[in-house]
């Protein structure tokens, strides 16, 4: 049965609770699908269901979940894409047997974890973490500072196996070295005015969304307020001192921390940097060493005035792949020090690099801290150079394919933010929209719109804002803390929904058209048609 | 076809023998895996990933894979998992590249927490890829030594 008949199948009680949120014309259409409807299932069969054998839903297909995943515009494999993922290039390209085996040295205290001198499943953990690090010519483990932060955030049924090894950690008593913070929620049942279409496809496709969690509780993470991808902004508050080694999940936020801050962590997939937590220990190797910390391309951006911060990390991120870039030519749009006010355009870029490329690190000449203290020489000796100009960019950019179906013209949605907004980002959007339908003289906005945030930055921006908040709520903007690109990628969602966004990452993940302007994105919002 | 020996390192050691399976392009986990980590299907481990000529449609289920690298989601380390516990995951998998952390995180995963080991060797070299097609016979030694033909 496909999912529409599903729907149809199910009577009018199972719909009235989440026909409450939404809108007034999709509830009745839906109500008056559901009085027609022969079956009588109740409730419970409407949140239990499960795909049915040997046939998946239709839009897993398209479920994208993360990046650093080597797949191009178009949504196949980039030819000859080679990346370990980790950030740093690989360290052997051929092996031999006749040499000895590459093994870490342990502590006598690392050895016991190992032998089990402290239980079944700490060993495990120490195990795969050495055997992981030792892949990728670690020498030895490091002492975790500051906080961890995680990306295994999604309750899909990809997460079975990873939930059975760590209730297992969590039932032996382990937990992280310190609270840790989360990825949003995929989900957001209440600010992104969902249908109960896309209701039941939440459900359906997040299954385990419940257990992941209930498990996040029981091994220390921060209350879901907290849950973001910028988990380093102030109100969120886990950022890194310079020089911590650290062991975190989330591309944009490895990406950030390592550059911005000079904190040290190499990409990790989903799960590694959980069983890090657990032990307070990671392989050091890659971003975590100053040998890897190296720049092998110096980008020159020669732009004739300040460059579409997006499309410049997707350039980037293309041409470097996963190599550390050193980049020249910016700093002056950024006077020459990243703070809370320009945070979001350095953010914008990195996280551009991190999901057109696979890049963990990036310096800036004269902006971010290492490249501070020691300039050019962080370069290594052969390094490439990469010049980008506006002719540059405009090529970049124009590479980008619209993925709306042909006769698709009219945007249905405007998403803001990802990775998630920063306050400045929420106080200029929120600010430059009520303006704009002011001026237009509209009391809704044209689109569905909403800004991306944690709730803790929503809070900050409501209690400073009330009255442009208010406002902005009776136009039918919304903030949701949910992940951008989880909710505009659902495959469900993007059948029938043709949004544009101000986010690259978010262009690259879903079928959103990316709208660097300003101006285009705020005549989508207020006139519901694409800018000329 | 005349016999050739690549060397590569093992990551899971093991000693097999049978046909290759041959993805010329990068592995998605995450993407070949769809009816079992969705369907329900927990018979066979038909690959789903349409972009994949190589593998589409085949069943991924007890084949010695040999492919460059994974690519796909950051969890697609837990794909590996899952057919593992069903069962259904590949006797081998060979990569000519470097192994990348996604794929090595599902595999040691499988191995140490799951006790279903999956024999991988990586670092076998483009040269590996190029000679192979599906069907040629193969075998595996515990010290990463594979022979084709």
């Amino acid at each position: 049965m496909k999912r529409r008949d599903f729907i149809k199948a199910v009577p009018a009680a199972a719909l009235a609770p989440a026909a409450l949120t939404a809108n007034s014309k999709e509830a009745i259409s839906q109500q008056a699908q559901a009085d027609t409807a022969p079956a009588q299932r109740g409730p419970h069969h409407l949140l239990t269901k499960r795909p049915a054998p040997n046939g998946a839903p239709e839009f897993v297909q398209h479920w994208r979940e993360t990046d650093m995943d080597g797949i191009g515009p178009d949504g196949k494999p980039v030819p000859g894409y080679k990346s370990t993922r980790t950030g740093a290039a690989p360290t052997k390209t051929s092996y031999d047997p006749s040499e000895p085996a590459h093994e870490m040295e342990l502590t006598q205290e690392e050895q016991d974890i190992l032998d089990g001198k402290q239980g079944e499943a700490k060993a495990k953990v120490l195990q795969t973490i050495k055997r992981h690090g030792e892949l990728f010519g670690a020498t030895k483990l490091v002492d975790l500072g500051a906080n961890p932060h995680t990306s295994m955030f999604i309750g899909s049924a990809f997460m079975g196996p990873f939930l059975k090894i760590f209730s297992q950690c969590a039932d032996e008593g382990l937990k992280s070295y310190a609270p840790y913070t989360i990825n949003p929620r995929p989900v957001d049942l209440y600010n992104v005015q969902t249908t109960q279409d896309m209701e039941l496809m939440m459900f359906e496709g997040l299954p385990l969304q419940a257990e992941v969690d209930h498990l996040h509780v029981r091994l220390g993470g921060a209350s879901r307020n907290k849950h973001s991808c910028m988990c380093y902004l102030p109100e969120v508050g886990n950022r890194p001192e310079k020089g911590s080694n650290v062991c975190w999940g989330e591309s944009s936020a490895i990406n950030a921390i390592n550059s911005m801050f000079g904190v040290r962590t190499n990409r990790n997939a989903a799960g590694m940097e959980m069983l890090c937590a657990l032990v307070g220990k990671a392989p050091y190797f890659g971003l975590m060493t100053d040998e890897g910390r190296k720049a092998k391309w110096l980008v020159e951006v020669k732009t004739s005035g300040e460059p579409d911060w997006g499309t410049l990390g997707g350039a980037i991120g293309e041409k470097c792949v996963e190599d550390v870039p050193y980049i020249t030519g910016i700093a002056q749009y950024l006077d020459g020090e990243i703070t809370e006010e320009n945070l979001h355009k350095v953010k914008a870029m990195g996280a551009a690099t991190a999901s057109s490329g696979a890049i963990g690190l990036y310096h800036v000449e004269d902006l971010t801290p290492e490249a501070k203290e020691l300039g050019r020489d962080l370069l290594v000796d052969d390094y490439q150079t990469y010049t980008i100009d506006d002719a540059e960019l405009k090529r970049v950019f124009d590479s980008y394919p619209n993925v709306w179906p042909e006769d698709v013209e009219k945007p249905t949605a405007a998403h803001i933010g990802c990775p998630h907004n920063t306050y400045k980002e929420l106080d200029i959007w929120g600010n430059a929209i009520h303006k704009a339908m002011k001026d237009a003289g509209k009391d809704k906005v044209a689109v569905q719109t909403v800004m991306y945030c944690s709730t803790v930055v929503r809070d900050h921006f409501f209690l400073d804002n009330p009255k442009l908040v208010r406002d902005l709520y009776a136009m039918d903007v919304r903030f949701s803390n949910t992940c951008t690109v989880c909710f505009a990628g659902m495959k469900g969602y993007s059948d029938g929904n043709f949004a544009v966004t101000n986010s690259n990452k978010t262009r690259k993940y879903s079928n959103s058209r990316y709208l660097p302007e300003m101006e285009d994105m705020l005549h989508v919002i207020v006139t519901g048609e694409m800018p000329a | 076809m005349a016999k050739q020996t690549f060397q590569g390192r093992p990551v899971v050691p093991g000693a097999i023998q049978g046909e290759a399976t041959v993805s010329k392009q990068p592995l998605n986990p995450t993407a070949s895996y769809v009816d079992n980590i969705w369907g329900g299907n927990t018979e066979a481990a038909p690959c789903t990933d349409a972009d994949n000529k190589d593998l589409y449609q085949k069943d991924l289920a007890g084949i010695i894979l040999c492919t460059p690298q994974t690519i796909g989601s950051s969890m697609g380390g837990g794909a590996f998992m899952l057919v593992a516990e069903l069962d259904l995951a590949p006797k081998a998998i060979l990569f000519s590249s470097h192994i990348d952390a996604v794929g090595a995180a599902g595999i040691l995963m499988a191995d140490i927490w799951q006790e279903k080991p999956i024999v991988c060797v990586d670092l076998l070299g483009d040269e590996f890829l190029e000679a192979l097609k599906t069907g040629d016979p193969i075998s595996v030694k515990e010290d990463g030594t594979v022979e084709i033909g």
